[in-house]
């Protein structure tokens, strides 16, 4: 099977009068030659034998796609369905977890566990909601420690003494002072001369990270650094 | 309902101590209500920084312990009468500051004063979780050198997560003092720029304080030197208590202040 995608242009019409149709292909000719006809409704001989001798492409009847959105599509492949089936057992965790709250109004230390428990699991389940990819624009300062199961697009700075833990690909998009750790397929780091990363347990050398913004990549047991958005250079 | 201001910095020995005392009189001059109290549990200095040294009979762990009353424990400053101050015990441990009684504590230094300004100790345990776990704002000192930024981040996350404003989900808002900057050797390139330390710590500037060997003299005296209107440090920390009562006081480039007229000079001709 060979399969080939293409978005072409349609214009849409239905003809009520011949005339007006033809003077109207006459006058914005240039503009349609290139569209992909979509006739609702007879068309003539007349009509035909016109728009082949304009060697315009046409259709006949047609009920065209229209496009659907993301969320529609999942819905349409179960995908979403799984989604709701989480989403209430997340609902439900939540639930029960008031009810430890509620109950235990004295911190015993069954009641404690078991509100450690219910919601480390609950944090689970909306990673997973969230397809395991993380977006966070929050500083990490000095002694955090983040561990990320999954991936994580970070959109501030890490701090000299932080640590930055995942096991998914990894972005940061400002300077890096602290340590990362990832074991993910590829990272992309600034130019940060003062970072500690060790990618796949292979300890990277700053020195390489000279571009805008590049990219740490594991191919055949080899690390690779390639730039994706090169050094600016001050021509002044 | 007063405010209460947490002067931290995580390292020590940056001038946590003399900003929290220059501060405190320099809100006092200000025409404001205002009390320090020193919680650095067994090692208080901030007493002797303003000359109270021989004051102090009655200390905060024997009004938390309801072994005195609060009024009788508050010393007045002789240089203004708008300035108060409550002694830490220097013979207890870190082990009696209670989350209830600090707040009960905190609470009726509210309803009296105007500004309530808390010394934290160095270092980020017990004691400096402490301090912030009932401020309102935070006062961040901090040297123009990489240890004391990591220290003052570290501080701040503490700040963020462990602080009862922020588990309430509010915002504990933050100031930054950049003490002890040499003009000289920022010129020459020797010294983190203040840019660079507000965008690793990320919070507002309150005030720039330059070196100044008067700083020393006048603490050892017992005068804060926020009282020598010559003094440069003196003048920054008049100008950081001013923002602190709300004035809109322009930043000054201290780092570019030269001192000599040669050196302006030979600046012309660079």
């Amino acid at each position: 099977m060979k399969n080939r995608q293409y978005s072409v242009k349609v214009l849409e019409t239905v003809i009520d009068d011949e005339d007006k149709f033809i003077e109207f292909f006459n006058t914005h000719y240039m503009l349609f030659k290139d569209h992909l006809i979509v006739i609702n409704g007879e068309i003539s001989t007349n009509i035909q034998n016109y728009l082949e001798e304009k060697e315009l492409k046409f259709l006949n009847n047609i009920t065209l796609p229209t496009g659907r959105s993301r969320k529609a599509l999942e819905e349409e492949f179960n995908i979403g369905k799984k989604n709701i089936v989480e989403e209430n057992e997340y609902l439900e965790l939540k639930k029960k977890l008031k009810e430890i709250e509620f109950e235990n109004g004295v911190n015993t230390q069954v009641a404690q566990s078991e509100l450690k428990k219910a919601n480390s699991e609950i944090e689970k389940l909306s990673k997973k909601l969230d397809n395991g990819f993380t977006v966070m624009d929050t500083m990490i300062r000095s002694g955090r420690e983040l561990k990320i199961e999954g991936d994580l697009l970070l959109l501030n700075r890490v701090n000299s003494g932080a640590t930055i833990q995942t096991s998914g690909n990894l972005i940061v998009t400002q300077v890096v002072e602290g340590a990362l750790r990832c074991n993910g397929n590829f990272m992309m780091i600034t130019v940060s001369p003062k970072a500690n990363i060790v990618f796949h347990g292979v300890v990277v050398d700053n020195s390489l990270l000279e571009n805008k913004l590049n990219r740490i990549e594991l191919k055949n047991r080899e690390i690779y650094i390639t730039p994706v958005i090169k050094k600016e250079i001050n021509w002044a | 309902m007063g405010i209460v201001i947490a002067v931290i910095s995580g390292k020590g020995g940056v001038g946590k101590t003399t900003a929290t005392a220059n501060v405190g009189l320099g809100i006092a001059l200000n025409n404001k209500k205002c009390i320090v109290v020193d919680f650095d549990i067994g090692q208080r200095n901030l007493d002797m920084i303003l000359g109270l040294e021989n004051r102090v009979v009655i200390d905060m762990a024997q009004v938390m312990d309801g072994e005195a009353k609060l009024k009788q424990a508050v010393i007045k400053s002789k240089v203004s009468e708008n300035l108060y101050f409550l002694a830490a015990s220097q013979t207890k441990d870190k082990s009696v500051l209670d989350s209830d009684k600090i707040k009960a504590l905190i609470d009726a230094l509210k309803e009296e004063y105007e500004y309530v300004i808390l010394d934290a100790p160095a270092g980020i345990e017990s004691g400096y979780e402490h301090t912030i776990e009932f401020a309102d704002k935070a006062i961040v000192v901090v040297n123009p050198e990489v240890s004391s930024i990591r220290d003052a981040d570290r501080a701040i996350g503490i700040l963020d997560s462990k602080s009862q404003k922020v588990k309430n989900g509010e915002e504990v808002k933050k100031y930054l003092i950049i003490n002890r900057i040499s003009a000289e050797m920022v010129q020459k390139g020797e010294m983190l720029r203040s840019e660079d330390i507000l965008d690793i710590l990320n919070i507002e500037l309150l005030g720039k304080v330059p070196e100044d060997k008067g700083v020393v003299d006048a603490s050892n005296q017992g005068r804060p030197v926020v009282l020598n209107k010559k003094s440069m440090a003196g003048q920054a920390y008049a100008r950081i208590s001013g923002r602190m009562c709300g004035q809109n006081i322009e930043m000054k480039d201290v780092e570019n202040a030269s001192s000599s007229v040669f050196k302006k000079l030979a600046g012309i001709f660079k």
